[in-house]
């Protein structure tokens, strides 16, 4: 009863505030104010975390998307650190203009924001041992896969393979030891736990491989607030360009590539669409 | 939504995943069952051989399995033992089922060592006098247990060794670790793909209830017919 009042006051305190100050053009704004405000997360190396301790600046693949939006307009860059969940309330409520957070474009969201071309697209891969001779997915039919019990890989691999044998185990160390020691062909977990499998694998990593195909794609994009076509196009405008210049590249290979942590041999995708499944 | 949907239990895809675990579950009882049973009872006339050493085996394979959780037990057997296998022999058995493999000799080894002490209890319950009268009526030691003294322990037995039976079939859930698709593994991933939680597991209860309640019951009619009489 007492919560039940104390919501109904601050519903009413909430209707007295003007959700959306009338203002013409987001992008007109941006560039009158002289600043971008960019919301990041700060502690999702790669994406957006803090290198140098010293210096506590925030760097990363996220963070130069901003600055090349930043750039574009000739404004300044502010970044602002969000917590995983203040980030649309932050955009919605125009504290950020544009949200460079590993965002995943998803058709709930899609209700509340808009987003930008997608920036990064990772899914649920396969890793082999070389010496098994499989390079492509339909080469697993009849074949022993193995994963992670009651994951959406188990539904994916059946999906993209129906013929696949496919037992799955309590944690993905133990179905990743029943591959080291050949007890299937395959095992199935998200690209960034198979690049952490991967990396402790040591010296016989060599003897293994991540398939390029995805078994399910995620699409990381900038979050824009709903409604403002001018910027959004800039925005986009700005990664076909990084595409086209092929800085979009250098940026995936400074972040990403085979000298860094992540070690991912190629880009498996373009900033090119905004279109998810 | 939240409703009790009996339709996904009775027909579809994950009916037959139900069922197919149930089956799996039933073969893995019965398999196990028929070859713990006989070792079980040559491990029980080991630990009262007259040979201090054959005592010794019997001792070891006991208290080995006896003192270790059959969840460590399934582990070892897929994930430790086959890997000494010579390379050959070890990517011929990885071809196939290995992990129901290992998960019968894990069911064999844990309930052969818990029937064996069930057995030996009944050989024990037979006086001494008996097998000192065999002996000295010229019977071998085998000569003895099989004509005089086993067909009166068994008898015994059989109320603990349907007990073990009862666990046995019980224990081929643990199976699941190994990833065999036995019934509670099923159940898990009718869960996981359709999250109607509740109707899997009541599936899975009333089968393995089903079943624990008919060997309870052949327990009974066993007790009932052949009751146990004092030696």
């Amino acid at each position: 009863m007492m919560l039940k009042r104390l919501m109904l006051l601050v519903a009413g305190a909430l209707s007295l505030v003007p959700l959306s100050p009338a203002h013409a053009d987001q992008l007109q704004d941006i560039k009158k104010k002289g600043e971008l405000a960019c919301g990041v997360l700060g502690t999702d190396e790669p994406f957006s975390f803090i290198q140098d301790p010293a210096s506590r600046a925030l760097v990363g693949y996220d963070v130069d998307l901003c600055n090349a939006v930043a750039k574009s307009l000739g404004v300044k860059l502010t970044l602002k650190q969000l917590a995983v969940s203040a980030r649309l309330p932050e955009l919605q409520q125009g504290r950020v203009d544009l949200l460079a957070a590993s965002l995943t474009h998803n058709k709930e969201r899609e209700a509340l924001i808009d987003f930008s071309l997608s920036t990064f697209i990772t899914g649920q891969k396969v890793l082999v041992k070389k010496q098994s001779g499989i390079t492509r997915l339909d080469q697993l039919a009849g074949k022993k896969v193995l994963t992670v019990k009651g994951s959406t890989m188990e539904q994916n691999i059946k999906k993209a393979v129906p013929t696949a044998v496919i037992i799955s185990f309590d944690n993905s160390p133990q179905a990743f030891l029943a591959l080291q020691q050949g007890k299937g062909v395959a095992y199935v977990n998200d690209e960034t736990s198979l690049i952490d499998d991967f990396s402790k694998l040591g010296p016989v990593a060599k003897d293994y491989e991540i398939l390029p195909h995805n078994l399910s794609t995620e699409h990381l994009a900038l979050g824009l607030k709903k409604g403002e076509p001018a910027f959004r196009e800039q925005v986009n405008k700005v990664l076909r360009d990084l595409e086209a210049t092929g800085e979009a590249e250098k940026l995936f290979t400074r972040w990403f590539g085979p000298t860094t942590k992540m070690k991912f041999p190629s880009r498996p995708f373009k900033l090119e669409t905004d279109k998810i499944d | 939504m939240n409703s009790f949907d009996v339709s996904l239990l009775l027909s579809g895809q994950y009916h037959d995943w139900l069922v197919s675990g149930f089956a799996l579950s039933i073969k893995l009882a019965l398999i196990t069952l028929v070859i713990a049973l006989p070792l079980a009872l040559l491990v029980a006339v080991l630990r009262l051989a007259p040979l201090a050493v054959l005592r010794a085996v019997g001792v070891v394979f006991v208290e080995a399995i006896r003192n270790v959780p059959l969840l460590a037990h399934m582990l070892f057997w897929y994930f430790g033992a086959p890997e000494v296998l010579p390379e050959p022999l070890k990517a011929w058995l990885y071809e196939r089922d290995v992990e129901a493999a290992s998960a019968v000799i894990a069911l064999v080894l844990y309930t052969a060592a818990y029937m064996s002490e069930d057995i030996r209890s009944g050989i024990r319950s037979i006086p001494k006098e008996q097998m000192e009268a065999s002996r000295a009526l010229g019977f071998s030691f085998l000569g003895a247990m099989r004509l005089v003294i086993l067909p009166q322990a068994l008898r015994l037995t059989v109320p603990p060794l349907i007990s073990q039976t009862l666990n046995l079939w019980k224990n081929t859930s643990i199976a699941m670790v190994i990833g065999v698709a036995e019934l509670m593994y099923q159940a898990q991933q009718v869960e996981s793909a359709s999250f109607r939680g509740f109707e899997s597991f009541a599936f899975a209860t009333g089968a393995y209830l089903t079943i624990s309640l008919a060997i309870t019951g052949a327990s009974a009619w066993y007790h009932h017919h052949h009751p146990v009489r004092s030696a």
